[in-house]
């Protein structure tokens, strides 16, 4: 798996299960703790109602960050949906951050256009 | 790129280009001779390289030239279209075209001409024939460009159904360079109100590269009905009518940049300048080389230790040095040699072009192909055998009615073969024709005075008479006229090669023409000859035979000294005459007559001994004195002294102006 560097890429195998870190991250909003949602490695239409419901949940959350180091596969949907909660996180004064990204999604971000406006970080030495 | 950075790889691009026109023509003859399907794709797909290169090189003219007959063959690919005689002339003649474009483009010329501007209407012409009426001209007009916007917005149901936007514009980048523009203005505000699986984004795409609006429409085939699609040609290329007046002050200005590059370029003339290595070979030089320094090194030992317990080693390194050093010579000359193939190709099409306009039906049988050759001696052999092909179905081979009175088959039948015999490579040019027609030849030579006679004239001494400088022109009555026409040209040509013409021929069963070439011309075997205080190289090749005379065997005549050998009547030439050297023997019983054959004709040559045989590597006396006759290089001996090669040929025709005079 082309695994960026990341410190918390270890998050990736618990998907699905928004936990608390017991620490607050630097682009957190500051007072409290950022949630850290891990992507699926199927990060595709099927998979997205999960996803949905997640990333729903976040944007109440006072910060967020997405780890997107696990995805191997990825579809438009996909990326439609991240593309609608950065707009919606944006608008509320979240700012989330990334906490990795895989190769695969980097790419398919790219293709459509979309790496700007999911300001993806640029790419890492691997 | 800068043009600059451009123009080296345009070189590589026009050669390979060239390499491709070349498989195009020769596709084109045997699909004309009933070919299979697979020969269409060949041509296609050379064609298509072409078109690519040439668009990413910055020949936009030619790019959208061969682009037309790209949507020709692709319609005769696909099955649209039977490909007949019309066609494949149609496209023999763009290859030709083309060539002629490559041409101009080295040249730095502007490319299109009036005859490209006829061919690429008739190909539109032959493209609008197969389709229906209506849209042909607009579908032209944009089948092909640089640049293409297209709008491409899904309907919100596209994902359901399993077709995802991120495969087709990954496949649209698969096809030129890719630029996506989202447009977000059907995404809804909120998070919560999207639906996952409803699309609602939307992209403006713009796609760099000479693509095809059709290409482009097949990776939305199967979307058609899912999305709103819009493919736009991007009009950033001058459109091919105004291309010549775009592009001639762009062309003007490069070349003032490019100017002595390209001066360089044309003054290497139109033989191409370079060769293709195959790596095997070069492995197999850096092998040699390797050997050859380990053997140096190990000769170094030697150095100041003359010890006579290590004779025996120095001598095997030595001997290991001579190996080595052959072994390199001959490696680095097989980097010369190509296979006589590359001429043969232009055959095919020159045979088919003559005999169709004279009515006359020849079959082309090539014989040897792959032997190879010197590659100077393999562009210089060209036209000598373009003369030979063309003589021989203009007046070797017959009509068909002709054949069939002289009881023959319709088909004519043209050989070329090439062979290896011994250090030569021998061609031959055969056709199953008329022959020479010996009385004419012989009529035509008294009436010019050549000849008292015919009488006692071997056929080969007959047959000789048509490498007379203008023998036998217009001015003739029988259909044998124009038969030598330029085969004086044609045995000069090859004896500067340092080679032979023979002729074989029997009347009313066709005639043969051999030429017999050295392999290389940077090698040659000669036999060293002394004369007065210096040394001569006399190849090999020309000698026949050397003898010691007695003085009565040498008979002073009229202009010159003749001398009896095997039956026949020999000039003797005087080595020391020709060249003015002092000291030299001039009793003939004290000398050696060598007898030799150049220029269709035997002489002696008197030197005063053979110092022994040995390889000459030919340093060009033109390039580093100037043109001497008689003389065709110069050597360096092993002791340093530089020895000249005689050209008996040169020789020969020096004598004989002497004696004239």
């Amino acid at each position: 798996m082309p695994a960026t560097a990341d410190k918390h890429s270890e998050d990736a195998t618990g998907r699905g299960e928004s936990r608390s870190m017991g620490k607050a991250t630097a682009q957190g909003k500051g007072e409290s703790e950022a949630r850290v949602i891990a992507l699926p490695p199927d990060f595709r239409l099927a998979e997205l109602a999960a996803v949905k419901a997640e990333l729903l949940e976040a944007l109440e959350a006072p910060a967020v960050n997405i780890d997107g180091a696990a995805v191997e596969r990825v579809d438009t949907a996909a990326l439609q949906l991240l593309v609608a909660f950065r707009r919606e996180s944006t608008a509320r004064g979240q700012s989330p951050a990334w906490h990795g990204v895989s190769t695969v999604m980097r790419d398919a971000a790219s293709l459509l256009g979309l790496a700007q406006v999911l300001e993806l970080p640029a790419p890492m030495p691997a | 790129m800068s043009k600059a950075g451009l123009a080296q790889f345009q070189q590589v691009f026009i050669e390979e280009s060239l390499e491709g026109l070349d498989t195009m023509e020769s596709s084109l003859l045997a699909l004309d001779d009933g070919g299979d399907g697979e020969l269409v794709h060949t041509i296609f797909r050379a064609a298509h390289s072409i078109k690519g290169g040439a668009a990413t090189f910055g020949f936009p003219e030619m790019s959208s030239f061969t682009h037309e007959a790209e949507s020709l063959l692709d319609e005769v690919r696909s099955g649209k279209r039977a490909i007949d005689g019309s066609i494949i002339e149609l496209l023999l003649r763009t290859v030709d075209c083309l060539r002629g474009m490559f041409a101009r483009a080295q040249a730095g010329e502007p490319l299109n001409d009036a005859v490209a501007e006829g061919l690429r209407n008739e190909l539109a012409a032959a493209m609008g024939r197969g389709i229906p009426a209506g849209g042909v001209q607009a579908r032209r007009a944009e089948d092909q460009a640089d640049a293409w916007t297209v709008r491409f917005r899904p309907h919100p149901g596209m994902l359901a159904s399993g077709n995802d936007p991120l495969r087709l514009i990954r496949e649209l980048a698969g096809l030129g360079e890719l630029r996506a523009t989202p447009e977000f203005d059907r995404l809804p505000a909120t998070l919560a109100g999207l639906e996952p699986s409803e699309c609602h984004l939307g992209w403006t795409i713009t796609l760099r590269g000479p693509v095809k609006r059709a290409d482009i429409a097949a990776v939305f085939d199967w979307v058609e009905d899912e999305c709103d699609l819009a493919i736009e040609a991007q009009h950033v290329v001058a459109k091919p009518a105004e291309a010549p007046i775009a592009t001639a002050p762009v062309a003007a200005a490069a070349n003032v940049a490019d100017a002595g590059a390209a001066r360089a370029q044309r003054e290497a003339g139109a033989e191409s300048s370079s060769v293709r290595v195959s790596i095997d070979k070069i492995d197999g030089l850096i092998n040699l080389v390797g050997e050859l320094v380990i053997t140096q090194s190990m000769l170094d030992t030697f150095r100041g230790e003359y010890d006579a317990t290590r004779v025996a080693m120095l001598e095997q390194g030595l001997a290991q040095l001579a190996r080595h050093t052959r072994e390199l010579q001959e490696t680095v000359m097989g980097i010369r040699m190509l296979p006589i193939a590359s001429v043969f190709n232009r055959f095919p099409r020159m045979v088919r072009d003559i005999s169709q306009k004279l009515g006359k039906q020849v079959k082309l049988e090539l014989v040897g192909e792959q032997t190879e050759l010197d590659k100077t001696v393999l562009e210089k052999i060209g036209d000598p055998m373009v003369h030979l092909v063309r003589n021989a179905i203009d007046h070797g081979l017959e009509t068909p009615d002709k054949r069939r009175a002289a009881g023959k088959s319709d088909l004519g039948t043209l050989k070329l073969e090439a062979s290896h015999r011994g250090g030569n490579i021998v061609v031959e040019v055969s056709d199953d024709g008329a022959g020479l027609n010996r009385d004419a030849i012989v009529a035509k030579a008294v009436q010019r005075g050549l000849i008292a006679s015919g009488e006692g004239l071997s056929d080969e001494a007959v047959a000789d008479l048509i490498f007379q400088p203008g023998f036998s022109t217009a001015a003739v009555t029988t259909d044998l006229s124009g038969r030598g026409v330029g085969m004086d040209v044609v045995r000069r040509n090859v004896a500067d090669l340092g080679g032979t013409v023979t002729i074989r021929s029997t009347q009313g069963k066709g005639s043969a023409f051999t030429i017999t070439l050295p392999l290389t011309l940077a090698i040659i075997d000669g036999l060293t000859a002394a004369v007065g205080g210096e040394r001569y190289i006399v190849p090999l090749v020309s000698i026949v035979e050397s003898v010691q005379l007695k003085p009565e065997a040498v008979r002073s005549v009229a202009g010159g000294e003749l001398f009896r050998f095997r039956g026949e009547y020999l000039p003797v030439i005087r080595l020391h005459d020709a060249f003015g050297c002092d000291n030299a023997i001039r009793a003939i019983d004290q000398g050696l007559m060598v007898v030799v054959e150049g220029d269709g004709s035997r002489v002696g040559l008197f030197v005063d001994g053979l110092i022994g045989q040995q390889q000459a590597v030919v340093k060009s006396l033109e390039a580093n004195y100037r043109r001497v006759q008689g003389v065709s290089g110069a050597t360096i001996l092993a002791d340093g002294s530089v020895a000249l090669i005689v050209d008996i040929a040169g020789l020969v025709r020096l004598q004989g102006r002497r004696k004239a005079a």
